[in-house]
């Protein structure tokens, strides 16, 4: 059937030209049917969603480009930041060749990440393996919806929103596992381990020390929180809060000295050593996207989100976001790594119990 | 004294104990023993606390002969037991339930020989691949037997529950180079560690056999590539000793003044890399930094910057370059007052002190039987320095004091290296201003040393390196031996590390500075 179909087409368009002409003419067609296709469905929602929600849903949709356009942005200079600051404190320059002062240099790498081959090991837990490094990527952008960057720079302002970012950043942990467990390594496998333990201790202090926030603020809105700060910073009020709020985000993102799950001395790099190429990249993306987005929540709980004065509130925001950064980026290049039992106990044995009296004192206090 | 005492425990019987001229063989008592009497002897040994330095074969044709080098920390004056044994007949009792380092020795006689020791736990090779169908060191080719090949897969298999073994290296951040650990794991904790040599083996031993001792000469840098100078005045060394030369005052002076820019600079890498496999990523760099300053004092010296090959028999290749003494005064200023910046930086980092304080601790005990030297061992409280102990180049006028630790644990170590250094400078500072004019090298030396053996030891910055040497009176080694100092400390290793963590593991390993190609050899 399919030799007849065949012979009776070369009968009918046997050369050469007619036969790209028929291919060139099939494909504009199929493209302007499918066009439309697209447009009636988009038209159809949009139209849904804005007699349904109002304009709210254009703002979302921008608010959720915004979002990414922050996420990759805030990456790609991290990169850069962070091998700047560390060569600035190991006696070196760090990047300078590419654009002024080095700054082009992680479009350069991210360029060469792309065009890298992307090599799956035999053996793997295919479906675990390949979800693992978009599943990671989920809780930042979820996170970053309900951030307010300024009084009026916010995607959503969800009266929730604290419990939500919470709840999310939890699955991080999912998706590392997942790689872990997936790549069928016996590295990956004991970094992956090592993650849940680590989130499982130091999610717990990391709450114990925004309750006492939220007490104070009378809301679970981040706006409520920012606005709450009216006077003084939270800082000023719970700097023991904010000190174990510090140092449990540290653990959450991965970082030396608590970065055990990729622990290269001990683990080659733990729970991504399989991975290559962009899906080892996209790890790296959500490590750092991570990091801006605890100091960004540690800048809105505790430092005043974006107040400031005489400069916009964007910027004073990004200018405390970034201080924190850099404090984070000054541990990692300067303290060595703890053990893993040394970690736990910490968190364990000191800041669980540190934390607890910390509210009850906040509790009492307020209650005066 | 403990030797007198070892003598009169011995004598009688079938030994035969002979007092030899130290100068001329670099060793103080020879002995022959009948070769089922070794265990015995080896237990009176062990009694009197001397520690295992080295076995060897020497293959005589008509006969092989094994030796044993022991040596004391208290009374420094070496034993070699030697037995014989009949081709014909290749078998030898084991020692190592005297001393469990003995295990490692024996197999590379092993393998390389072809003599089989009765009793040993386990003659897997250590450095040659288990396809191998003869064995190379021996003068005639003698074939494996069938059986014997296959003796490279001697893992069990992991039958208990829970338990499971990881590949630790050759391809691992933290293994330095090309080791090779095999760890058996309950969780995180570590029950057995096998640690596979041999992925940098260059046969340095044969090679010798076949080229002259000029020829053979620069090798010697290559087996130690951190502190290569160290190896360089063990051959040298012992070919003065065998060829009773008399080196000038003034090249005896620069090689001191070189060998202690090479402990600093070793120590220096040490440093970094064990902080690196801590997770501390810029005291590496403050570390090659300083490094680098030595580099190049050493490379206006020398020419190179990696495998210096500047000492020749009798003397040096040049005599030093304008500045060089200078340059060395600035290093010195400049090294003392980095110190307070490793100190900053690490010596009282909470978390640096946390990880290394009583990880890994090596007992003096274990450290005598499996024959650990250099800052290793005294970091566990000996005080024990070849530099000492046989003085050799300069070390008998510019003595340097002689650091020791406490407990024996990583950060012992640690400490003891810092303090190395720190005395390393004291001895450049005084040798700096002590120099002699004259000549550096002696104008004649002869290419065809006398027939003989002779050992030469020399502390290299991981511990005592030594080199024994049979001379048949040719221009070419009948055969030479090197004692590698990371070889033992490794096997040290091998009995601290049951039952860390991994992470305790990485720290025991990163303290103890091994370099693999001179493991290796």
């Amino acid at each position: 059937m399919r030799r007849w179909l065949r012979e009776q087409f070369d009968r009918y368009f046997g050369s050469d030209p007619v036969r790209l002409l028929f291919a060139l003419g099939g494909l504009f067609f199929a493209t302007l049917v499918v066009l439309a296709l697209l447009y009636w469905v988009v038209g159809k929602v949009v139209t849904a969603g804005l007699e349904a929600w109002g304009w709210d849903l254009v703002r979302l949709l921008l608010g959720l480009l915004g979002v990414m356009v922050v996420v990759f942005g805030n990456a790609l200079f991290l990169v850069w930041a962070e091998r700047k600051v560390a060569g600035h404190m190991q006696i070196r320059i760090g990047p300078k060749e590419v654009g002024p002062y080095g700054l082009l240099q992680s479009i350069a790498d991210s360029v060469k990440l792309l065009a890298k081959e992307i090599i799956t090991p035999r053996f793997v837990d295919r479906p675990l393996y390949l979800l693992a490094p978009l599943l990671i990527f989920v809780p930042c952008l979820v996170a970053m919806v309900v951030i307010p960057f300024d009084a009026r720079l916010q995607v959503r302002d969800i009266n929730v929103g604290i419990v939500m970012i919470l709840a999310f950043s939890s699955l991080t942990v999912l998706a590392i596992f997942m790689a872990g467990w997936g790549s069928v390594n016996k590295y990956s496998l004991i970094g992956g381990v090592r993650s849940i333990s680590q989130s499982i201790a130091y999610e717990i202090p990391m709450l114990l020390s925004i309750l006492p926030v939220v007490m104070m603020a009378r809301s679970l809105s981040l706006k409520e929180v920012v606005k709450a700060q009216s006077p003084y910073w939270f800082v000023l009020v719970q700097p023991v809060a904010f000190l174990i709020y510090f140092v449990c985000a540290v653990a959450e993102t991965n970082r030396t000295p608590f970065d055990l799950p990729e622990a290269e001395s001990e683990l080659v790099a733990g729970y991504h050593t399989e991975y290559s190429g962009m899906r080892f990249s996209l790890f790296f993306l959500a490590e750092y996207t991570n990091i801006f987005i605890v100091c960004a929540l540690a800048t809105t709980f505790f430092l005043g989100g974006y107040k400031g004065p005489v400069l916009p509130g964007v910027v004073w925001f990004f200018l405390k976001t970034y201080a924190l950064i850099f404090v984070i980026m000054w541990f990692r290049w300067t303290f060595p790594r703890v053990r893993f039992d040394q970690l736990l106990n910490f968190s364990w044995k000191f800041l669980i119990p540190l934390a607890m009296a910390n509210l009850l004192v906040t509790g009492g206090l307020l209650k005066l | 004294m403990v030797a007198e005492d070892l003598i009169k425990a011995l004598e009688g019987g079938d030994l035969s104990i002979e007092e030899v001229p130290y100068q001329q063989r670099g060793y103080w008592f020879d002995i022959k023993a009948p070769k089922d009497r070794i265990v015995e002897v080896a237990e009176a040994i062990d009694e009197k606390g001397y520690y295992i330095e080295d076995i060897l074969c020497v293959d005589y044709v008509d006969r092989l002969e094994v030796l044993y080098h022991f040596n004391h920390w208290e009374d420094p004056r070496r034993l070699s037991v030697r037995v014989e044994v009949a081709p014909s007949e290749p078998e030898l009792p084991s020692i190592w339930r005297v001393y469990p380092g003995a295990a490692w020795h024996e197999r590379e006689v092993h393998e390389f020989f072809g003599l089989r020791f009765k009793d040993h736990p386990n003659l897997a090779y250590l450095f040659l691949h288990e396809g191998i169908d003869f064995y190379p060191m021996r003068k005639e080719r003698v074939e494996v037997p069938e059986e014997d090949r296959q003796l490279l897969n001697y893992l069990p298999a992991a039958a208990e529950e829970d338990t499971f073994w990881i590949n630790m290296g050759p391809q691992h951040p933290s293994t330095h180079g090309v080791l090779r650990l095999i760890l058996k794991m309950r969780g995180e904790y570590i029950e057995q560690a096998e640690p596979v040599l041999g992925y940098m083996h260059r046969m340095q031993e044969k090679m010798a056999e076949v080229r002259t001792y000029q020829q053979y000469y620069p090798n010697t840098a290559r087996l130690d590539y951190v502190g290569p100078l160290a190896f360089s005045l063990c051959f040298v060394g012992a070919m003065e000793r065998l060829c009773e030369l008399e080196v000038p005052e003034r090249a005896q002076y620069i090689r001191t003044i070189t060998l202690e820019l090479n402990r600093i600079s070793s120590h220096l890498l040490w440093l970094g890399t064990f902080l690196l496999d801590l997770g501390a990523t810029t005291p590496y760099f403050f570390a090659f930094d300083d490094r680098e300053q030595i580099l190049d004092l050493l490379e206006g010296l020398t020419g190179s910057r990696l495998t210096f090959s500047y000492y020749r028999i009798g003397g040096l290749y040049e005599d030093l370059n304008d500045g060089f003494l200078e340059g060395v005064k600035r290093f010195v200023e400049r090294m003392w007052k980095r110190f307070e910046i490793y100190d900053d930086l690490v010596t009282g980092n909470i978390i640096f002190v946390k990880r290394t304080k009583d990880v890994g601790v090596i007992p003096k005990e274990v450290a005598r039987r499996y024959g650990a030297t250099g800052p290793t061992l005294r970091g566990s409280g000996v005080p024990f320095d070849i530099r000492q102990a046989e003085p050799y180049a300069a070390y008998g006028d510019l003595q340097p004091e002689v650091v020791v630790g406490e407990r024996g644990d990583s950060y012992d170590r640690y400490l003891v290296r810092l303090e190395e250094m720190k005395r390393s400078l004291r001895v450049l500072e005084e040798a700096l201003e002590k120099v002699p004019e004259g000549p550096y090298k002696l104008e004649k030396v002869p290419k065809k040393p006398v027939p003989g053996d002779v050992y030469f030891a020399t502390e290299s910055p991981r511990g005592e390196v030594g080199i024994y040497i049979v001379s048949d009176g040719s221009d070419k080694p009948y055969r030479l031996k090197w004692r590698s100092p990371c070889f033992s400390n490794l096997a040290t290793f091998t009995e601290v590390v049951k039952g860390q963590l991994i992470a305790d593991a990485v720290a025991t390993l990163g303290s103890l500075d091994l370099v693999i190609p001179e493991m290796d050899r």
